[in-house]
């Protein structure tokens, strides 16, 4: 076998060769011959082998007995079949996307080359001891890591010159020159104190979502690099959250929804489940799926609320109420106006006892103390205020909802009923949507179905869905010190303001809420120039709204920098380049702390050493650091082993009672060998054993003791266990939520949830919408998330391309109407840009409504204005509402088919391969 | 001791097409060539249209056309029943390609050859199970002898759904338990 692969490593995969690039040249298309043999090479094997007959002695099960047995037989005149996995050795690795999932993958590695991929193999697999399998995108990654279009050297445009920028329009249609480290660090210096000398440290944008994501881990280009250098201005965007991004604290809610529902066996006593806008199948891949599959299997039934009956929905039976994208406030006020209906003909729907004990502005009877204005929710939806009862009828000509279901709707949401109502974002990723989180809980609350076993009202996003239950497993962080990453209350846009903002030179100062790390301000018109944008791994170009803006808002500045690992958006448009390992080639933490839902955490071990030239952001940081004049020691005191050390030997498991056990046992001659500085402990398994597990997971059953109500100690004793309201209840009617809102001065609320029309809403998509006569963009488009990405990332993988074709999605009667058939490539565009797709006719969405797959990397045809791959941020206008939300689900368009040249499948189009 | 096969849970398959890269990441397949393929349908209309899935490999047929078709005598049937083309043995000829109702056989350009699933034979040979079963996010397939696993699944399963060709033609070795959408004669394949 050695030979086999010596011959296959020699042919196709060497590693000197890998890393002299010679390959890289010629795969522009395919993967495989940079990510590991190809089937092409599974005919050498045949004859190289000792093979798979000679193994199986003591195979356990009858199929494999049989199958050697064939196998053996079969050998005599045939060629036997041969596994690769011989030569090499398994490897935990990371998959560290922003996914929503989160799960083991596992590498077979030989000679420095992954040639295969596995997912969770620790434990026999049950419904309530589950593997964490990982789907195509943590299968494909080797392809991600060891593709043809990694980064490789550091490079600068052709056409860039220190200071002036050179010719900026070039910037996204330059050729790259290759530079060495050295130089690139010098440039990159050399810019950042020009531009702080010339004009401030205001003009140095580092859109870092003002936060440090996930403790301190990241440490990337350098919030502490770049606070110790005088700071910087940054963008908080709502991003996933919508407009649940401010400080919802204020009427009783967690920052940001986080917990408060319902771990994933106690989700299983439950009559009704309600996916309001979700997809776990797609937007938390990996188990989420099956957990709401054992509560369907349990007995409940589901319902799904959206525009699109998805897949989730379709697999699970749900009964779909369908509501226009961006129209679920009235959807809401339509379900608690029938909901008081129900309750006064029939009764036993409304827990006046929840309600009341729980929450203040429900009614008249019940209003905080510092209520300014005398009105109340109740009263608001029978229309005691604007003559509009919030009835069905009313709700349904805007959401598009049928009358009864609706109705149905509401009679489901009754106190009688064992409801879990939960919630992703998408609602709220919608302009005007900022009473929505308010409205959402209101409805749940009035049903009762805060706090009791069987019910939840809590968001099910991300690595929560189907299981939000608070951490089981949990891991300290690395141990380096955490520096003021910038200076108290910097310049901060919001996300759809940026690009607009940098173009104008003033722009709207509202403060960074952004989970919860900032404050929310009153608004403040600020004069701002940009002269620099640091891009790292967030990809702000492509994720941000308003992308055409973006371009321009890049071609105008003096100096645009990214690191990265692969030529994404923002780095195809920057001036200089620096190339990053991906985790499979570092031996730091990050991957720890990035890994983890409720009951598991992996810890993934370095998989391949360095390519090419791609550097760890910690060196980056620190050789950035001394070339600005600051101590890269004090900002990097600690190595990778000491800071991956910590978070081992922090690890902690949760028993049943709530007691919280190191995993790793630890003893002296550990630590010695490690060479780190420590303390030995007991745990549950040798430090060793731990890290070759690579994954710690509780495993769980029926009547654990790990059962999570969410809101349970509140619901049951509001005074002992106050929530971080004001009033300490529920806030149904907030007056702070009203003055947050409306001092940023984009649009206005009140302190209860009413109807707001949407920017960009449904109505807007008539000229005249008394009279119902259609405007120039009469369609609602809405990108929803793929499994062919995490967000931007991950798209350019030849498997994922292949598997994922990444159309838009029309309801098939609007697209007959337009004479569109499956597959033609169809122009959607409006006012902000233009875009292709392959069509996809389909019975599912509402009509009206189209659905294009967020991330896609653009392709612009400079000559056209076009973009051939789909980026939803091109139609995702530069605007906004209310505290800033991004509200992509709330955007209008119109499509005809394309007259120019059908699209080619996107798998065949060439990786972006840069050539020295 | 009965035939082996796959079993399918057609009525819980989201369409992930996990099982799909799985198997091209075991077997090394190249853009273009795909073992194992999953489709996704549509039936009924708006607002009552449903969605389903379908994970198509090869069905390991009691009576494969391939191996009857076959001039070189590389496809075979192994004694456990399972199918396997030996590749030292194609010629490339392609009548397994032209003749399977299902579409299996791929013919690989590069290697001038055709190659297909064999169930992962070398997994199974050391005691485990396909890389398409490991991989199933919602534990919708499984492997093994086909009365075990119909003992194992019980329920309605079947050979057959309207979108599959007439399972009497080769007698393919599949258990499937069908979403109730996906007997409707009245589908449409859908892109996702």
């Amino acid at each position: 076998m050695s030979r086999l692969i010596h011959r296959i490593t020699d042919r196709k995969m060497s590693r000197r060769d890998f890393l002299k690039g010679s390959l890289v040249a010629t795969a522009t298309v395919t993967g495989l011959s940079l990510a590991g043999c190809s089937s092409t090479d599974l005919k050498e094997s045949s004859t190289a082998s000792t093979t798979a007959a000679a193994t199986t002695e003591g195979a356990a099960s009858t199929a494999a007995a049989t199958t050697a047995e064939a196998t053996t037989e079969a050998a005599a005149e045939h060629a036997p079949v041969v596994d690769l996995e011989q030569g090499g050795e398994w490897k935990n690795a990371a998959c560290w996307h922003n996914c929503g999932g989160r799960c083991v993958n596992k590498v077979y590695v030989v000679d420095g080359m992954v040639i295969r991929q596995k997912t969770d193999d620790t434990h026999e697999d049950t419904p309530d001891y589950p593997q964490q399998r990982s789907c195509i995108r943590g299968h494909s990654q080797q392809q991600q890591c060891f593709g043809a279009d990694r980064l490789k050297y550091p490079m600068k445009r052709k056409h860039w010159e220190p200071h002036t920028g050179g010719d900026k329009s070039l910037r996204g249609r330059d050729e790259w020159e290759r530079i060495s480290w050295e130089d690139a660090l010098d440039l990159v210096a050399e810019e950042l104190r020009y531009a702080k000398e010339t004009y401030g440290n205001r003009s140095i944008l580092y859109p870092s979502w003002g936060i440090v994501l996930y403790g301190d881990m990241p440490k990337l280009l350098g919030m502490e690099a770049m606070g110790g250098f005088g700071g910087y201005t940054e963008v908080a965007d709502t991003a996933s959250f919508g407009s649940f991004g401010y400080n919802i604290n204020v009427m009783g809610l967690p920052t940001m929804a986080g917990g408060n529902a319902v771990d994933r066996l106690t989700m299983r006593k439950s009559d009704t489940i309600v996916l309001y806008g979700c997809n776990p199948a797609w937007s938390s891949a990996g188990n989420p799926a099956y957990h709401y599959l054992q509560a369907k299997k349990a007995g409940a039934e589901y319902v799904f609320v959206g525009p699109e009956y998805n897949v989730t929905a379709s697999m699970l039976d749900a009964r779909w109420i369908r509501v226009r994208p961006g129209t679920d406030t009235a959807f809401l006020l339509a379900v608690a106006y029938e909901m008081l209906q129900l309750e006064e003909s029939k009764g036993d729907i409304i827990d006046w006892d929840q309600l009341n004990r729980c929450s203040v502005g429900f009614d008249a009877e019940h209003m905080p103390e510092d209520a300014t204005l005398n009105e109340n929710f109740k009263d608001y939806v029978l229309g005691a205020y604007d003559d509009q009862p919030k009835t069905a009828e009313w709700a349904s000509e805007i959401t598009g909802t049928p009358v009864e279901d609706i109705r149905w709707y509401a009679e489901k949401m009754g106190m009688k009923n064992k409801v879990c109502i939960l919630h992703s974002f998408a609602a709220a990723r919608c302009n005007n949507a900022e009473d929505f989180p308010q409205l959402f809980y209101t409805i749940g609350m009035m049903g009762g179905h805060w706090g009791k076993e069987g019910h939840a009202c809590g968001n099910c996003y991300h690595t929560a869905s189907g299981n939000n239950a608070g951490n089981m497993v949990v891991s300290g962080l690395p141990g380096q010190p955490t520096i003021v990453p910038n200076e108290p209350n910097p310049d901060c846009f919001k996300g759809p303001e940026l690009w607009q903002g940098i173009l104008d030179g003033r722009y709207n100062y509202t403060g960074n809420y952004l989970m919860g790390s900032g404050v929310d301000m009153p608004s403040e018109e600020r004069e701002i120039d940009i002269q620099v944008i640091i891009h790292e791994h967030h990809n702000f170009l492509q994720s941000q709204m308003g992308l055409m803006k973006g371009i321009e808002a890049h071609r105008k500045v003096g100096f645009v920098m990214t690191q990265s690992s692969w030529l994404n958006t923002s780095a195809r448009y920057s001036d200089i380049v620096l190339p990053v390992t991906t985790l499979w080639e570092r031996e730091d933490a990050l991957g720890f702390n990035l890994v983890s839902n409720a009951e598991m955490r992996v810890f993934p071990e370095k998989v391949v050493d360095p390519l090419y030239e791609a550097k760890d952001d910690l060196w980056i940081i620190r050789e950035l650091a001394t070339r600005l004049g600051l101590s890269a020691d004090a900002i990097v005191p600690m190595s990778d082993t000491q800071t991956r050390y910590n978070c081992l030997a922090s690890a902690t498991a949760c028993g049943p009672d709530g007691t919280m056990t190191p995993i790793a046992t630890i003893t002296e001659k550990d630590i010695k060998d490690w060479g780190v500085e420590g303390t030995p402990q007991e745990g549950l398994m040798p430090l060793d054993d731990f890290i070759k597990q690579g994954v710690y997971q509780i495993p769980r059953k029926e009547g654990d003791g790990y059962q999570y109500i969410g809101w349970k100690a509140f619901v049951d004793d509001p005074a002992a266990n106050p929530l971080p309201s004001k009033s300490g209840k529920f806030e149904i009617y907030c007056e702070e939520k009203a003055n947050i809102v409306n001092n940023m001065k984009r649009s206005t609320v009140k302190p209860y949830p009413t109807y707001v029309r949407p920017l960009k809403g449904y109505e807007e998509s008539f000229s005249d919408w008394e009279n119902k006569v259609k405007g120039e963009y009469p369609y609602q488009i809405t990108n929803p998330h793929y499994l062919r990405r995490a967000h931007t990332t991950l798209d350019n993988l030849p498997w994922l391309r292949e598997t994922m074709p990444n159309p838009v999605w029309i309801n098939a009667s609007d697209a007959k109407e337009k004479g569109i058939k499956e597959g033609d490539t169809v122009l959607i565009y409006n006012e902000f840009g233009k875009t292709l797709r392959p069509a996809s006719l389909t019975e599912r969405l509402m009509p009206g409504v189209l659905a294009m797959p967020h991330g896609a990397a653009v392709e612009l045809d400079e000559e056209t204005g076009i973009d051939k791959a789909g980026a939803d941020n091109v139609l995702c206008g530069p605007i906004c509402s209310g505290i800033g939300t991004s509200g992509y689900n709330t955007t209008l368009v119109n499509f005809e088919k394309y007259d120019g040249p059908a699209l080619e499948p996107d798998w065949t189009w060439p990786a972006r391969v840069i050539e020295f | 001791m009965g035939r082996l096969g796959f079993y399918f849970d057609n009525s819980v398959c989201t369409g992930c097409r996990t099982c799909q890269v799985a198997c091209k990441d075991k077997n090394r397949l190249e853009v273009g060539t795909i073992f194992r393929n999953v489709r996704s349908y549509e039936s009924g209309s708006y607002p009552d249209a449903k969605i389903y899935h379908y994970s198509a490999s090869c069905n390991h047929c009691e009576k494969p056309a391939c191996v009857t078709a076959c001039p070189s005598g590389a496809m075979y049937q192994a004694e456990d029943g399972t199918v396997i083309c030996d590749t030292e043995l194609c010629d490339g000829c392609q009548a397994c390609v032209a003749i399977c109702p299902y579409e299996v056989p791929q013919y690989i350009e590069e290697t001038g050859k055709v190659g297909k699933c064999d169930a992962c034979a070398g997994l199974r040979a050391k005691g485990e199970n396909p890389a398409c079963v490991d991989a199933c996010l919602m534990r919708c397939l499984d492997f093994g002898d086909l009365d075990e696993l119909a003992k194992k699944y019980g329920g309605d399963l079947v050979n057959e759904l309207p979108i599959l060709p007439d399972p009497s033609m080769t007698n393919p070795s599949v258990l499937i338990n069908p979403k109730e959408c996906a007997l409707e004669e009245d589908y449409r394949e859908v892109t996702i």
